[in-house]
């Protein structure tokens, strides 16, 4: 057999109590093209970053062409031969593109041919990056990358924001690679084009490799789908059967939207949400959910379409004007919603401040009385009560729900809320969201975990591409999800 | 239900953008600047019945310490900080310059001079390595580095006085009515130090660092080093200011106050000249064009008779006026 490219062995890599890889064995041979697949969060990134020397790993060890390699910057990770495309092509806006070639050192002559061979050479190298569109400077990032001539092209998640036929073009590219024996790892969501191009994948979850096989094979995808989520778990409770409880009598449509453009391009997202729904959205890294609930919590607005909230049309201008008719959204950065310096009352009450009175010094009594209600009802660990930050993650979340709950809402965004967030709280949150729905609320959760559908959902919808592509029970299988997720036709329903 | 694959159609090339467009956007404040700046020395010309050399003379050489700490504040903001301590460092350059040039030969002046620039350079350069291998914020240890060199200079200098050669004097800013000295030195500046090392790697490196670190990082580039060099860089623009300044008033002048109120000038200067607080973007050329155009809104209302007090007014409300317009300029853009 012949030496590996590169080999990866053992790598492990902490950030503080967060483990982002445990132990992960990764190995390309020359001349392959190498799918790294996983989850959200299963460690893709983090192993991309430090194959390419932006961070160092905390054991074990990297080998290119059999010797070992300390790799401690992207310039030394380009020397070795291993040259990356990352998610946000690393250009700087405010230099022109010859000024960030020159940067890195790559030749402009040889970027223009590698333009040229791309079929791109019409862009100009003198035009600002901050004046480009995203998929150009994306091919533009990679030609720069080929410029180096490396053995291992790293390319993560770069077919995500193009186009068809620029994604093509990619392909085409990594053909050729492979022609001249060199080697491309490749990540993506994307499991048809996995499948119809690469040699081989490897499966991270959890911060482990799983599995390593020919994703091309028979059953290829399935496989794929099997590693990536592993276990099921039964849930704690029996959703499907209070479910069934649940009177399904007419109920008001409390959230309408209709042909909501999230991008000028896309086609438009329409989809309805009852009081006392819970409307589980399952989607991809990238397919326009952070602008979509941006854009209904008035934080962004919409290219075209319209959002009807208990049949009137809303169209704020400022999430303050969503949050009185009652949408309030739970972004999935806990920090950037909280306070994290200040305390936890001062975090529930903010929300509180409009009702408490416009003017003149705050009522402390009642307000003391809302957010202790608040406390108690969310069961918030209050050892940490004098700066939001010190709290946990699942804390913060629950505290990040609790200040809507004391200033009172109607229809709540939820997105992608148990990321990062221990077994146990949740099921609190799950317990929470269900209640919430019960008491009356319409509720649209966005998340990045399928199992969650089934667990605390009334119906799923499948977005994909800034479109909804299929609405589904919530009993439908998680293979289902995902393969509507891609893009893909669910044929056994 | 599910979307069929998209065909394959071909996505257009983006435009590129026209060479007007870009030179509105690049050039476009550094213009404006200039526009005004013509503008109100057409104003002070017509002011003064014999405007001739000695008044610009007088016009140069007084602002050109403003200009170079402009220059010097400049660079610091182009690489994402802001140095609290420029006017300091120049108020120290200016009290050691004076203190050892007294009665010395002209040869022994210029190497004097060389060598407190070069301590100047030294001395920026450690606050920036400081404020880069604490991670403290620039503003922070800039203040701070302020309140050292205000103090060294007291040490140097403990009373105005201190003095340098006449043939240094004229060498530098001119005699009175001789304009081209200071002209020649600004120029010399911008072109022989500033334009090089803007074309250079480093150049680009600072405007990168200044624009976003962490891309700047995965560009290969050495984010802690190139901030320092810029602290360098800013270290010889104000250690050459307070050699001007020396050469300008033949002393040393010791006073802390003098110092920050340079500092807030040249960071006005720098508002005013077009360089984006935020870092990455923007050139010298504007903000020296801003300093002059500060030094000669009193002159101005001085011509016209008013209390000078109400310059100050005045000056604070042409920068106000003068950003917005040009953020108004600029909001067509950032909406792209």
């Amino acid at each position: 057999m012949t030496e590996p490219l590169l080999q990866a062995t053992a790598v492990a890599k902490a950030f503080g109590p967060v483990v982002a890889l445990r132990e992960v064995d990764l190995s390309v041979a020359p001349g392959e093209v190498h799918a790294l697949l996983g989850a959200n969060g299963a460690g893709k990134s983090t192993l991309v970053k430090i194959l390419t020397g932006v961070l160092h790993h905390d054991s074990g060890t990297v080998a290119v062409n059999g010797a070992q390699v300390e790799l401690r910057s992207p310039t030394e990770a380009r020397a070795r031969g291993l040259a990356p495309v990352y998610q946000d092509p690393a250009m700087i806006g405010d230099l022109t593109v010859e000024q960030n070639l020159r940067l890195t050192g790559a030749d402009p002559a040889k970027v223009r041919h590698e333009l040229a061979e791309m079929d791109l050479d019409g862009l100009d190298l003198d035009e600002q990056v901050r004046d480009i569109p995203l998929p150009f400077l994306r091919m533009l990032d990679l030609a720069r990358a080929l410029a180096f001539d490396p053995q291992l092209l790293v390319l993560d998640e770069i077919t995500a924001a193009l186009p068809p036929d620029l994604s093509d073009r990619v392909f085409a590219i990594m053909a050729r690679w492979k022609e001249r024996n060199r080697s491309v790892l490749f990540i993506s969501h994307r499991l048809a084009e996995v499948r119809q191009h690469c040699d081989m994948c490897t499966v991270l979850r959890d911060g482990r490799d799983v599995a390593s096989f020919h994703p091309g094979s028979e059953g290829g995808e399935s496989q794929i789908v099997a590693a990536m989520l592993a276990e099921a778990g039964a849930g704690v409770r029996d959703v499907a059967r209070e479910r069934a409880a649940r009177a399904e009598g007419e109920r008001a449509q409390r959230l309408v939207v209709r042909d909501l453009l999230i991008d000028r391009q896309d086609a438009g997202v329409s989809f309805e949400v009852a009081a006392g729904e819970v409307l589980g959205l399952a989607a991809l890294e990238g397919q326009g959910q952070d602008r979509l609930f941006e854009i209904l919590s008035g934080n962004v607005r919409a290219a075209g379409g319209e959002i009807l909230v208990d049949g009137q049309a809303l169209r704020a201008r400022h999430p303050y004007d969503a949050i009185r008719r009652g949408v309030v959204l739970v972004p999935s950065n806990r920090l950037l919603a909280l306070l994290p310096q200040r305390p936890i009352r001062e975090n529930i009450a903010i929300p509180l401040f409009n009702r408490l009175g416009r003017w003149g010094p705050i009522n402390a009594g009642r307000e003391r009385r809302q957010v202790q209600d608040a406390v108690t009802r969310l069961s918030i660990d209050t050892r940490a009560a004098a700066q939001a930050r010190r709290l946990s993650g699942g804390n913060q979340q629950k505290l990040t729900i609790g200040r809507w709950l004391a200033a009172g809402f109607r229809t709540l965004l939820l997105f992608d809320p148990t990321r990062g967030i221990d077994v146990g709280t949740k099921h609190q949150i799950y317990d929470l969201i269900r209640e919430l729905a019960d008491g009356g609320a319409a509720i649209v959760m966005f998340t990045s975990e399928l199992r969650e559908i089934a667990l605390v959902c009334d119906r799923a919808a499948v977005l994909h591409n800034g479109a909804i592509v299929a609405e589904m029970p919530p009993t439908a299988s998680e293979s289902d999800l995902l393969t509507a997720a891609h893009g893909l036709e669910v044929t056994a329903v | 239900m599910s979307s069929a694959p998209p065909a394959a159609t071909a996505t257009p090339l983006p435009q590129p953008s026209s060479r007007a467009t870009r030179f509105r956007r690049r050039q476009g404040w550094v213009v404006g600047v200039a526009l005004l700046f013509g503008a109100l020395v057409f104003w002070r010309y017509s002011q003064i019945p014999a405007f001739g050399p000695f008044e610009i003379r007088g016009i140069v050489a007084g602002t050109l310490t403003l200009a170079l700490l402009a220059m010097a504040q400049s660079v610091i903001v182009i690489s994402g900080g802001i140095d609290l301590s420029v006017g300091a460092m120049m108020v120290l350059a200016n009290c050691i310059a004076a203190r050892l040039m007294l009665d010395q030969d002209l040869g022994p002046v210029i190497l004097i001079a060389l060598l407190v620039i070069a301590v100047a350079m030294v001395l920026s350069g450690l606050i920036g390595a400081a404020a880069v291998v604490s991670g403290v914020p620039d503003i922070v240890v800039t203040l701070a580095a302020s309140f050292v060199l205000s103090g060294l200079a007291l040490i140097v200098l403990d009373s105005p006085g201190g003095g340098t050669h006449p043939r240094f004097q004229e060498l530098l800013v001119g005699g009175f009515d001789e304009p081209l000295p200071a002209t020649l030195l600004l120029v010399a500046v911008l072109g022989l130090v500033w334009l090089p090392f803007k074309r250079s790697r480093l150049g680009i490196a600072t405007y990168a660092v200044g624009s976003d670190r962490a891309a700047a990082f995965l560009s290969g580039v050495r984010v802690g080093r190139t901030r320092v060099i810029a602290y360098v860089m800013a270290g010889f623009f104000s250690g050459l200011a307070g050699v001007v300044t020396t050469a300008f008033t033949g002393s040393g002048e010791p006073r802390a106050s003098i110092g920050a109120t340079a500092t807030l000038t040249s960071v006005a200067a720098v508002v005013l000249g077009g360089v984006a607080l935020l870092g990455g973007s923007g050139t010298l050329l504007g903000p020296v064009l801003a300093a002059f155009c500060l030094a000669l809104i009193p002159a101005l209302m001085l011509g016209l008779g008013w209390d000078p007090n109400y310059a100050e007014v005045a000056r604070g409300i042409i920068i106000i006026v003068v950003v917005m317009i040009g953020g108004l300029v600029q909001i067509p853009r950032r909406s792209r």
